[in-house]
């Protein structure tokens, strides 16, 4: 099968016309040779030549025919052959232009139609099927298999983007718990909120992954909160009833003092002694605990008895040496805030130096109000301790968490001067050692000034809120007046400005005076009390002066009356009560 | 809540503090010395020695200052005692207590009391 059709086409063309003639010519020819050959055979044989010749001559005539036949039955054939060969060939052709159709345009478009939601059918209807059945199976698996993940792809992406959606809202809630709810659920608590309200009014994430923990994160943070509450609360309480009775024992104590002759003196300023630095201790638990100072002063007290007051509640009282010549007093809801703070700055200074040295404390008169110098002569306290004694007094750690171990003196301190806005700044010392200035702000001072110690006999005991009474119109020397600047190293050489104090009410041309703090109309009324005063005598002043007083002096009066005869001719009001 | 004691209408003053911490008085006064000043009260001195300074212009008892003061007599010796080593002030016993040495012992006005109620 080999053979070129073309070939075949001619030879079959010129076969019809060949294989007739040249087997007739053989045969013609064949006879013609078989009649010479009779024609010269001798005559004897001519007959059997003739017989043998004719027989030949039919032998060949029939084999002629046969072939003549065989070739002509082949030539159909293979013409037949050849036409199956065409017919093949043009259906191979066909064959491969309708696959490069399906892959290049058919599968295409299907694959498009059924990414655009079209079903496989569909699909497939619209589409010129392959004549061939393969082909036809081949697009079909092909539409049923890309419609199926196509399907799945579109399932898969809805899945992820709800994945993403959620993920994206649970980061948002995340964030807000973070930045939002929990800050505001813990300063809720703080302030005391319960835990199902702070979790009731604020807007918890929805997530149970979120929700819950946050939930229990509340409820924790609640608890702990009550627990430090109560544990405050009770501690502050029980505290309060120890505070009760040191104040208690102190005053039994001072009442024993009195009455008790000199034999049990000394013990009792030894229980007296203890007593105070107890009352120190428990002062300064209740403070950090939130409760209050075991006592509250109802009247100004003077600088004298607030350092006093702080002296005697540490245990080296004796190391401390006090400076003091500022008639001053410190009004009496801070005086005992401010007598806490400067016992434990002693404390706290007299601790830190060498148990021979001594404590100076200097007590300075400013514009801005008295300025307390503590000074120890100690060691420098190392940078680091003394930045964490500066935030301490400042007050930034309020925390309790902040505590250290038993140091919480400081931490009082802090809170103490935040609370009357006392500055407390540390700095080493001149002497060596560290110094501590206080500086409690006029707001804290009591407003009337106090004429002189020269005339304060009574101070301590009585302080009508601006009584004049204490003395008369003193003799010339005048203490530092309030913006005069004085160095707290100056302060020794004070002693020439004895406190006496002019009261300051009118300028030298008879205009009022209003000091810081005072009204005009109270200048003014000052002035016309001390003018009456000085024109009148006692008048003005005696009925501000309290009735024990009176008794003092009218025994005094009777005593001086019992010996007037042997020692006083003049016994006028003399000694005591500062008769002005 | 916590009892607020009217005891704090007191003084903040312990009484260790105004001494020092010395709990005995040496015994030049008892409780009929006269005291009276030498000097003026100055500047930088305790309020009690200023006080007591400034009674003591004229003389007087120290059983007076100390109910003046409303300290222990203890307490006043002490600070007396100070003012004495200062040389601020001088002490001396009343003459009532001389005199007293003079007076006719209770034995015999004793007898006369006797005398007179067999009158």
């Amino acid at each position: 099968m080999s053979v070129p059709a073309p070939s075949s086409q001619r030879r079959s063309a010129n076969a019809p016309r060949a294989v007739p003639v040249l087997p007739a010519a053989a045969l013609v020819a064949a006879a013609a040779a078989a009649g010479a050959a009779v024609a010269v055979a001798p005559d004897g044989a001519r007959t059997w030549s003739l017989a043998a010749m004719l027989g030949a001559w039919l032998c060949l005539a029939v084999a002629v025919v046969t072939g003549t036949l065989a070739v002509r039955r082949a030539r159909r054939a293979g013409a037949r052959l050849g036409d199956d060969v065409a017919q093949a060939r043009s259906q191979a052709a066909q064959l491969a232009a309708e696959c490069a159709h399906l892959v290049s345009v058919t599968l295409p478009a299907v694959a498009k139609r059924l990414r655009d939601g079209t079903s496989a059918e569909d699909a497939l209807a619209h589409i010129t099927h392959p004549s061939d059945p393969q082909l036809r199976r081949l697009a079909h698996t092909f539409a049923t298999e890309i419609e199926e993940s196509v399907r799945l792809a579109v399932a898969y992406d809805t899945e992820r983007r709800q994945a993403a959606d959620e993920l994206e809202r649970t980061s948002a809630e995340l964030k807000r718990l973070g930045d939002e709810l929990l800050p505001a659920a813990v300063s809720r608590l703080r302030e005391g909120q319960s835990a199902d309200t702070v979790l009731g009014e604020l807007d918890w994430p929805r997530t149970p992954a979120l929700g819950a923990p946050a939930e229990s994160f509340v409820r924790e943070l609640a608890r702990s909160e009550r627990r430090a509450a109560a544990a405050q609360a009770a501690s502050a309480k029980a505290l309060s009833r120890v505070q009760a009775k040191a104040v208690s024992m102190l005053a039994d104590l001072r009442e024993m003092q009195d009455r008790h002759g000199e034999e049990v003196f000394g013990d009792l300023l030894k229980l007296d002694h203890s007593t105070s630095q107890l009352g120190l201790l428990t002062d300064r638990l209740a403070l950090l605990m939130g409760g209050r100072s075991s006592r509250a002063w109802n009247k100004p007290i003077v600088m004298e008895s607030i350092l006093r007051g702080a002296v005697g509640r540490i245990a080296a009282y004796q190391r401390v040496r006090l400076h003091c010549s500022t008639g001053a007093a410190v009004t009496g809801f801070a005086a005992e805030g401010v007598m806490h703070l400067l016992a434990e700055l002693m404390d706290n200074a007299a601790n830190f130096s060498p148990p021979i040295d001594e404590v100076n404390v200097y007590v300075e008169e400013r514009s801005a109000g008295i300025v307390v110098t503590i000074e120890d002569s100690g060691l420098k306290m190392p940078a680091a301790a003394m930045r964490r004694a500066e935030e301490s007094v400042a007050g930034r750690m309020t925390d309790l968490a902040s505590l250290q171990g038993t140091r919480l003196g400081l931490a009082v301190v802090g809170r103490l001067a935040v609370k009357y806005g006392i500055s407390v700044n540390y700095r080493p010392s001149s002497r060596g050692g560290t110094g501590v200035v206080v500086l409690l702000p006029r707001q804290l001072l009591a407003q009337q000034r106090e004429p002189a110690p020269a005339g304060t006999a009574r101070r301590p005991a009585a302080v009508p809120a601006p009584a004049p009474a204490a003395a008369p119109a003193p003799p010339a020397p005048a203490p530092p007046a309030p913006a005069e600047p004085v160095a707290p190293r100056a302060l020794p050489a004070r002693a020439e400005t004895p406190a006496a104090h002019p009261p300051a009410d009118s300028t030298p041309g008879g205009l009022p005076v209003r000091n810081p703090g005072r009204t005009m109309a109270q200048a003014e009324r000052e002035r016309e009390q001390r003018r009456g005063q000085d024109g009148t005598g006692d008048g003005t002043a005696r009925p501000e002066r309290p009735a024990v007083r009176d008794a003092g002096s009218r025994f005094g009066a009777f005593h001086r009356a019992r010996r007037s005869g042997t020692t006083a001719p003049d016994g006028g009001p003399e000694p005591g009560p500062a008769a002005p | 809540m916590t009892p607020r004691r009217p005891v704090d209408t007191g003084d903040p003053d312990r009484l260790y503090t105004v001494t020092g911490g010395r709990s005995r008085a040496d015994d030049a006064f008892d409780l009929v010395t006269l005291v009276v000043r030498e000097s003026e009260p100055s500047a930088g001195m305790q309020s009690e020695h200023v006080r007591i300074l400034e009674m003591c212009r004229h003389p007087t008892a120290v059983v007076e200052i100390a109910a003046e003061l409303r300290l222990p007599i203890t307490v006043v010796r002490i600070l007396l005692g100070d003012l004495l080593a200062m040389g601020r002030i001088t002490a001396r016993h009343p003459r009532a207590a001389e005199s007293v040495a003079s007076l006719p012992d209770s034995a015999l006005l004793k007898e006369v009391l006797h005398g007179l109620r067999n009158l």
